[in-house]
């Protein structure tokens, strides 16, 4: 979808203090707009998280008399569906399957990606010339083309767009932290260790996560946004969530209709995934800066 | 004598017709000549005036989006259901037997098409004889003729003719099952008979639309060539075809019915299978007429100026029940039950009023509805009551899934209406779980039956019927020896009662008394309850105010022909 | 030269090779028989019998792969289970339409991008700076299916100025004019990541030792613009070409809104109906055509670059 997030990927800072961190902290959190995207998130998250809690209504429940209320309806504030739901509530129920959507494939794909990358970069030689092939292979798929295949073959269903999404987001993954790993491997204090007996392991534990870590997270970061609007996309042509589970993709579709009558509602869905990938983006913009990645 | 009496009941129909049409064809006939020729001409003069060279009919161009995703196949007997049929099938070809499509306010009945009548021999009903229409020509200047109706019988169902053709065979051999033999008489008579009494076959002929054999020889007897030329005796030619794209058909101006030869300049079809950019190309004027506008958006089209049309036609939208061991629907108070918890009049208006709220398999007013004890309507608290004595309450539900799809021909919108029913029903304590696929997907696991494993654990089906005819309206949902895989009775109800109404049909020629056995056979369907009846369909399309002329008949196909654009 | 290009050539054909093994596990992939996937659910035995034999489904995987990959190369892609033509005949068509969008796209998106691009880059840290990266941020995070909606409610509906859906009837100016709304869609992501590439590298090359040295040298703004936009030229080859490659794999979003009869609207189709072999081709030629254009900004970037020449 986005080709300098995917397909651009290499980044390579070298700081391992502990202070690093809370150096980052400090500077991100000197930038207003990097923490009004964060609060903007945190609540969107903490909102969906606890959607049972704090909506006012129940997803699933309509009534054909209150269908298509307009936005500031006494009682729905935010308008009905067209099938009389609140849609604030199918809002917020709608952002835990976009966000999980969205974020889990990414985390996977740190999880799976990093890995992989970080065994190829330590490793290298034959390990790493299949793992790097492999990637290759993946990365030769646009990744919308890639994902689209993926859930298209076999069927829709939230597993299976998840599935199809880590997949995707993989091989950037892979590509970015091992050549933060092969950098890292090379260094003076990696070789110290090496030499003073220290075991793989704990090589790369101590040694190598330190160091890759940063620029690998902010990279992630940067999938994020993409990921949100690709699963949402996905969910949009029927291949993600099915009705009548909420989804902000989905609930986009099924709103197109209604588009002439109540243009604000239909809007709605597409106003969250937009504030969500946006809030990403920019946060993801402070945070390479605030660790001086580039 | 019988035989006699036989043909003039059959053609019983007809004459009403006849009759109730020659009023409205004499008006037509009369503005034709009075005010459409004077007016032809003299656009004709201004258009010679002015020097442009092509003369145009003054009846304007009409586009029209569709909700398939592709053009039918403009070989004969078409793709894309009833879809195809309506805008492919019936506009460029002829059935032998035809709808007579021009009220809007009675039942559609059957009108002699390429066939001038047709009859049974009372000594052996399974023998019909066809007489055909003479004089009648295909597009490509051949003679119609009955060696062309053998030709096309055989396209369909002889697998060993080099004209058969694999694609229509899946489409139109399923609406002849009963054929056995075909044969030409004369020139113009062709005799057909079928495997056993089957008084249905004028409606199967219905179906069967013809395709130029000599067309088809032209382009080096191949059906792929054909569909570049395509050849048929409609209404319309086909003047060009780009599949997925559009097709461009002009008025037959040589069309064998006087009375419908159409004065548009040009037909254009559309595929437009996203409902919401039918609407956009509608409301920013690049179509004239839209299939199946979403109900959502039907009153804001109407309040922009354009005319939506509906009307009520042979159609149900029901849910099919699964009648095997362990179904909680085997229990009639359930089934009853499901029935009385539907809040039908709250999903006519969720669809914009775009539906009739079912009573059964067949409209209230259809002639078959009959008379039944049970009266399907909104009354969740004799549902409760009726569940209470089958042991079922709020605190001990029942819990069925349900197939379901997305989309669909006549499917409505099957997403809105079960996400109702699922309300409706978990009030009264039936909980239902969706199983959502395809369309394809939902019939094929439809053909296979609900003891296939693919069911998985489902108890109800949710496909819509079309019910033109006796057989398609009851008998094939509920005929015992129709069980999967020899048919399509889904549910596998078997009963001896059912059974013998059906032979009854079978063997009733007298159109009067097999309506009483219909009718007998419906209230039986209502009295047990046998499906969910929820809703039949009005066909919802709308057009622009600039469309004259169309009428919207009481069935899935349409008259394109008194159509005209401003 | 000759040797670099044949050696991007020699890395390209196993790439190829392993894009087409993974459309052909597509069909492997995807829950069911895959007979049935492939063949509609009416087919008769002969239908049956003859694909089964042309497939090898009998046999094992890789004489399957080979036996698919033949046909494929012969351009056999096999038949659409919905509409029975040729696979390959389906996607001819609808490559055009994509090919063209895409390309209008890339150029919409190349234009504004660098221009929004340059002038934040150039006025790095202004107000102007921030306004051009504000909107270039947006363009990257619309869901552009929705902006797609929003625009043919107000340019097509509303106003009435541009059509809503489809291509129009034929070949000509004209169709221009159904080109707008998609290719403004599509157009807006790429837009805002050149604009995002091209100021941080305008902004970075401003910074670099050369540019202070040509200053001391006395050049004119003018020359030292000129000479930032030499030497960010091969980077902005790379990102037009890749673009272009993803625009074309990744409208079926916006062509499904617009009902372009590209590739995207025909992929959403064959998800639609479960049109397997529809799928696996379409998917099979985008990927191919994202390799080789891959392949080519590899071999057409250092001939814009020096530096890369020599080494």
């Amino acid at each position: 979808m986005s080709a300098d997030t995917l397909a651009s990927g290499n980044a390579m800072p070298l700081r391992a203090s502990r202070g690093y961190w809370s150096g980052v902290w400090l500077r991100l959190r000197r930038d207003p707009v990097s923490m009004a995207c964060l609060t903007v998130l945190v609540l969107i998250i903490l909102a969906s998280a606890f959607a049972p809690l704090i909506a006012p209504g129940d997803p699933s429940v309509g009534s054909v008399a209150r269908r298509l209320r307009p936005v500031g309806t006494p009682g729905y504030i935010l308008g009905t569906d067209e099938l009389g739901r609140d849609m604030l509530t199918r809002l917020l129920f709608g952002g835990r399957m976009s966000l999980t959507m969205g974020i889990l494939p990414v985390a996977l794909a740190l999880l799976i990606g990093g890995t992989l990358g970080t065994i190829a970069g330590f490793v290298g030689g034959l390990t790493n010339a299949i793992i790097m092939r492999a990637a290759d292979i993946l990365f030769a798929f646009p990744s919308v083309l890639l994902a689209v295949a993926i859930a298209g073959a076999l069927g829709a269903g939230f597993v299976n767009s998840l599935v199809a999404l880590t997949v995707v987001l993989i091989p950037p993954l892979i590509r970015v932290s091992e050549s933060a790993t092969t950098q890292v491997r090379s260094l003076d204090f990696v070789e110290a260790a090496r030499a003073s007996g220290a075991g793989a392991f704990t090589i790369i534990r101590v040694h190598i996560l330190g160091n890759i870590m940063g620029p690998v997270l902010v990279y992630a970061s940067s999938l994020l946004s993409v990921a949100i609007i690709m699963a949402a996309g996905l969910s949009f042509i029927g291949l993600g969530a099915r009705p009548p589970t909420p989804e902000w993709g989905l609930m986009l579709n099924t709103l197109r209709n209604s588009i002439y009558s109540q243009p604000l509602i239909a809007a709605l869905p597409g106003v969250m995934i937009f504030i969500v990938s946006l809030s990403f983006n920019l946060l993801s913009d402070g945070l390479r800066s605030a660790m001086d990645v580039k | 004598m019988a035989r006699k009496v036989l043909i003039t009941l059959w053609m019983g129909t007809t004459q009403d017709r006849k009759e109730g049409n020659k009023k409205m064809t004499a008006l037509r006939r009369k503005f034709r000549t009075s005010l459409l020729r004077p007016a032809l001409m003299s656009t004709a003069a201004i258009a010679m005036l002015v020097g442009l060279s092509a003369p145009t009919l003054a009846g304007g161009t009409l586009r029209i989006a569709m909700t398939a995703s592709d053009i039918p196949l403009p070989n004969g007997q078409t793709d894309q259901g009833a879809e195809g049929m309506r805008f492919m099938g019936y506009t460029v070809f002829d059935a032998l037997v035809g709808y007579d499509l021009s009220s809007p306010d009675k039942p559609v009945t059957l009108i002699p098409g390429l066939a001038t009548e047709w009859s049974v021999d009372p000594a052996d009903t399974t023998k019909w004889t066809f007489k055909l229409r003479p004089g009648v020509k295909f597009h490509d200047g051949s003679d119609f003729n009955a060696e062309a109706v053998v030709w096309n019988l055989a396209k369909i169902l002889d697998k060993d003719a080099p004209q058969y053709d694999e694609r229509q065979a899946a489409q139109g051999r399923g609406r002849i099952p009963s054929i056995a033999t075909y044969k030409v008489v004369d020139d113009m008579t062709v005799e057909i008979t079928t495997k056993a009494p089957e008084a249905l076959i004028p409606y199967q002929m219905a179906w069967i639309v013809m395709s130029s054999p000599a067309q088809w020889e032209k382009v080096g007897k191949n059906w792929d060539e054909f569909l570049k030329a395509p050849s048929g005796t409609g209404p319309f030619k086909v003047e060009s075809y780009v599949p997925r794209e559009r097709a461009v058909l002009v008025p037959n101006t040589e069309y064998w019915d006087k009375d419908r030869i159409s004065t548009l300049d040009k037909l254009v079809l559309m595929p437009v299978a996203d409902p919401s950019a039918r609407v956009a190309a509608l409301r920013s004027g690049q179509v004239d007429w839209i299939e199946a506008p979403p109900s959502d958006s039907i009153e804001s089209l109407r309040g922009a100026g354009f005319e939506i049309t509906s009307n009520v036609y042979p159609h149900v939208w029901p849910w099919h029940f699964s009648l095997l061991e362990g179904s909680p629907w085997t229990d009639i108070r359930v089934r009853k039950a499901a029935n009385l918890a539907i809040d039908r009049a709250g999903m006519k208006e969720l669809l914009g009023g775009m539906m009739v709220e079912a009573k059964g398999m067949v409209p209230p007013t259809s002639n078959w509805f009959g008379n039944p004890e049970f009266e399907v309507k909104y009354d969740p608290e004799a549902a409760k009551a009726l569940l209470a004595e089958a042991g079922v309450s709020s605190e001990k539900p029942i819990s069925v899934k349900a197939i379901i799809s997305p989309s669909g021909g006549g499917q409505m919108e099957p997403m809105l209406m079960n996400e109702l029913i699922q309300q409706n029903l978990a009030e009264v304590g039936i909980n239902v779980e969706f199983d959502v696929r395809d369309w394809n997907a939902l019939l094929a696991n439809w053909r296979a039956g609900a003891k296939d494993p693919g069911t998985a654990g489902a108890t109800v089906t949710n496909s819509s019927y079309f019910s033109q005819d006796p057989f398609t309206a009851l008998i094939r949902h509920v005929d015992s020896t129709l069980i999967p895989p020899n048919g399509t009775n889904w549910g596998y109800y078997s009963d001896p009662e059912m059974d013998a109404l059906i032979d009854q049909v079978r063997n009733e020629f007298d159109p009067e008394k097999q309506v009483k056995v219909i009718q007998t056979m419906h209230e039986k369907f209502v009295d047990e309850a046998l499906f969910l009846f929820v809703a039949h369909d009005v066909a919802p399309r709308a057009m622009t105010s600039k469309v004259k002329g169309f009428v919207h008949p009481q069935n899935w196909f349409a008259d394109l022909t008194s159509v005209t654009v401003e | 030269m000759p040797v670099y290009i044949l050696k991007r050539v020699a890395y390209a054909v196993p790439v190829a090779l392993a894009v087409s093994m993974i459309c052909f596990l597509l069909v492997h992939l995807a829950p069911g028989d895959p007979l049935s996937l492939v063949l509609p659910a009416d087919a008769n035995q002969t239908t049956i019998d003859a694909t089964k034999a042309k497939y090898g489904l009998d046999q094992p995987l890789p004489a399957q792969y080979f036996l698919w990959l033949t046909n494929v190369v012969s351009g056999d892609f096999g038949t659409s289970i919905a509409t029975g033509r040729p696979v390959v005949s389906e996607i001819a068509n609808a490559l055009t339409y994509s090919l063209l969008l895409a390309l209008i796209a890339s150029v919409l998106g190349l234009v504004v991008g660098t221009l929004l691009g340059t002038v934040a880059g150039y006025w790095n840290g202004t107000a102007i700076d921030k306004i051009a990266s504000a909107v270039a941020i947006s363009g990257v995070s619309l869901p552009h299916y929705w902006l797609g909606i929003v625009l043919v409610v107000i340019f097509s509906v509303n106003l009435n100025w541009l059509p809503a859906m489809g291509a129009g009837e034929s070949w000509s100016a004209e169709r221009l004019k159904f080109m707008v709304l998609p290719a403004i869609t599509l157009a807006a992501m790429p837009a805002g990541i050149i604009t995002r590439s091209v100021r941080a590298l305008v902004a970075d090359t401003l910074g670099k030792e050369f540019v202070t040295a040509l200053e001391a040298r006395g050049l004119t703004q003018t020359q030292i613009f000129l000479h930032v936009v030499k030497n960010a030229a091969p980077t902005a080859i790379a990102v037009i070409g890749v673009q272009l490659g993803y625009l074309m794999a990744g409208s079926i979003l916006v062509e499904t809104v617009f009902s372009w009869p590209g590739t995207g609207l025909l992929l959403n189709t064959a998800i639609l109906q479960r049109d397997i072999p529809l799928l696996q081709g379409t998917i099979l030629v985008l990927a191919l055509i994202f390799v080789a254009l891959n392949l080519l900004v590899d071999i057409v970037q250092p001939m814009f670059d020096p530096r890369m020449k020599r080494g």
